[in-house]
């Protein structure tokens, strides 16, 4: 109902655009026509004119825009209210089970585990929002940059996202190209957030099990390609790029059974875009599953490439 | 009657669980459904739920669909619905789609479970006043209220019209006996919210408008140009049962 009527007022802001435009055109030809063999109106009145259409045009942009804008912010308003309430809403339900019932030790333990998993949650909730706005505000150069070893810190990440959602092994496998360095200069912990943000949504919209395939690879002796595929609900060609916009969420029946901000591949993007690289995403369509790119420059130096054989052989590569 | 049967209708696990235990630590019997479409499947196949728990934001159905379809199938079973999003338009929208009670989440267990056990009780009331001549309790003694050839019975929860009978919901049977309470009088959207439905939120009243818009469709012949229900502009309603020459 809510986004009908938004359509409404869009539809209704390009219909007055379009008449004003209209009116000018038909006024600025009126000059013209009247104002035939006088040269200082006609020099003056054109260009005025033509002042007056663009400015109505820009300003029926920018007000669609606006509109638009309004739309993803309520809609991440939504989103953000489940995702802070719910968990609360949990912990505090065993909170007062606990207080107000004779438990016996087992269930207290399961009772505490819950309660532990949904503050995880909450604050996963919390430090997305928190960094979403952290980043959108950052200056691109002004970080302390290291150099990075992208393969060591994707399986880390891999490891992470296993533990957080209870999975085995089988379910995300890290597949390891070559054994050319993967090395970028970066923000570590920004780096680390975006590959778990995309791990993260690879996991969740896995609807009928969980097969995660994450791959490093150096490119053209000048990218390191970070990508993540899954078999989950994919995204529609039409919605591959929006889904990178901030609060964006695809209008899917089947995405409202996946619930989230609409910031994680916002992060992913901003991140990689001051790095230097971008993000991407591809998918067959609904039900074809998804690949999320992530691209970086590759750093060429001398003591990155010695480093990587320390680090990367810690895991289960 | 055995122990009352209460369905959970919540697509967060940890929620659903910890309702779940709590529930049948205070001796119901409780069952979960974790989506709007198999929570509708449970309710309309079978009749042996005596109140639902409703979550609003649930994946397929959500819990305002859920809820109308159920009325429209004549299921009139106390609904309590729960929302993370307390917002008064929101709970409007639940109790204009026939719920009952609503708790934003989120919410105290001791209020969940008293607030249910209301539900229940006012429900087991209705249930015997509609089976025994002579009632027991002193609510039952509530008099059905009749006007323009209608009649309100408060306690089997129907609104009698000359064509039709009309089932309630507690909340719709509630409002229409506050206005009944205090006809010929101005009430005040505020204070329609604060005494029927129990919000104290000062935000937004217009909404509480699609209500009687509803209930219009229920008391008046003709809906759109209402003689018992008026609005007062800037104001509220008045509930005038006794304005055309037809009363009594």
């Amino acid at each position: 109902m809510r986004n009908t009527r938004r359509r409404r007022t869009i539809a209704l802001f390009i219909t007055l655009g379009v008449c004003m435009v209209a009116l000018a055109v038909t006024l600025q030809f009126g000059w013209i026509i009247l104002n035939w063999r006088r040269l200082v109106p006609l020099v003056l009145g054109i260009p005025f004119f033509a002042l007056l259409i663009a400015g109505v045009i820009l300003n029926t942009i920018f007000l669609v825009r606006e509109v638009r804008r309004n739309e993803h912010h309520d809609s991440f308003l939504n989103a953000v209210t489940h995702e802070l309430k719910t968990p609360v809403a949990s912990i505090r339900l065993y909170l007062e089970t606990l207080q107000r019932r004779n438990i016996p030790e087992a269930q207290r333990q399961e009772f505490y585990s819950i309660m532990l998993s949904d503050s995880d949650w909450l604050l996963a909730t919390i430090e997305q929002v928190l960094m979403a706005g952290e980043v959108g505000q950052r200056a691109d150069k002004s970080q302390v940059r290291s150099e990075i070893d992208m393969r060591s810190l994707a399986e880390e990440c891999v490891q992470i996202t296993r533990q957080r959602n209870h999975l085995d092994n089988d379910a995300i496998s890290v597949v390891a190209n070559d054994g050319s360095p993967a090395i970028v200069s970066g923000n570590r912990e920004d780096l680390q957030s975006a590959i778990l943000n995309i791990l993260d949504n690879a996991v969740k919209y896995s609807l009928n099990g969980i097969k995660v395939r994450l791959t490093v690879a150096a490119e053209n002796d000048a990218w390191v390609v970070v990508r993540v595929t899954d078999t989950g609900v994919g995204i529609p060609t039409a919605h591959l790029k929006g889904v990178f916009k901030r609060f964006y969420r695809v209008p899917n029946k089947s995405m409202l059974r996946v619930k989230g901000t609409g910031l994680g591949l916002f992060l992913v993007r901003t991140i990689a875009r001051q790095h230097g690289g971008d993000a991407r995403a591809e998918s067959a369509g609904e039900d074809k599953g998804t690949t999320v790119i992530l691209q970086l420059p590759l750093l060429l130096t001398k003591t990155a490439q010695s480093r990587p054989a320390l680090l990367s052989r810690t895991g289960t590569l | 009657m055995g122990t009352p049967n209460i369905l959970i209708v919540e697509d967060e696990t940890h929620l659903a669980q910890g309702l779940l235990f709590n529930l049948q630590a205070e001796g119901y019997q409780a069952s979960i459904a974790g989506d709007g479409v198999s929570a509708l499947g449970l309710l309309l196949d079978n009749d042996n739920f005596d109140a639902v728990l409703l979550d609003v934001m649930l994946p397929g159905k959500d819990g305002f669909e859920v809820l109308t379809a159920l009325r429209e199938h004549e299921r009139y079973l106390p609904v309590l619905m729960l929302t993370a999003r307390g917002r008064p338009e929101d709970v409007l929208r639940g109790f204009t789609a026939g719920a009952d009670d609503y708790l934003a989440k989120p919410f105290d267990l001791s209020i969940l479970l008293a607030r249910l056990k209301n539900l229940l009780r006012r429900m087991a009331w209705n249930r015997r006043a509609g089976n025994q001549p002579s009632p027991p309790n002193e609510e039952l003694t509530e008099k059905p209220f009749r006007f323009a050839g209608r009649t309100i019975d408060f306690s089997r929860l129907e609104l009698v019209t000359p064509e039709k009978t009309i089932h309630l919901t507690l909340m719709e049977a509630d409002f229409l006996r506050y206005l009944a309470q205090n006809r010929d009088r101005i009430v005040s959207r505020k204070e329609l919210l604060e005494q029927v439905w129990r919000m104290r939120e000062d935000t937004d009243t217009r909404a509480i408008d699609n209500f009687v818009v509803r209930l219009r469709r229920y008391i008046e012949d003709r809906p759109s140009d209402p003689v018992y229900l008026q609005t007062v502009r800037g104001v509220g309603y008045r509930f005038q049962p006794g304005t055309p020459s037809t009363a009594e």
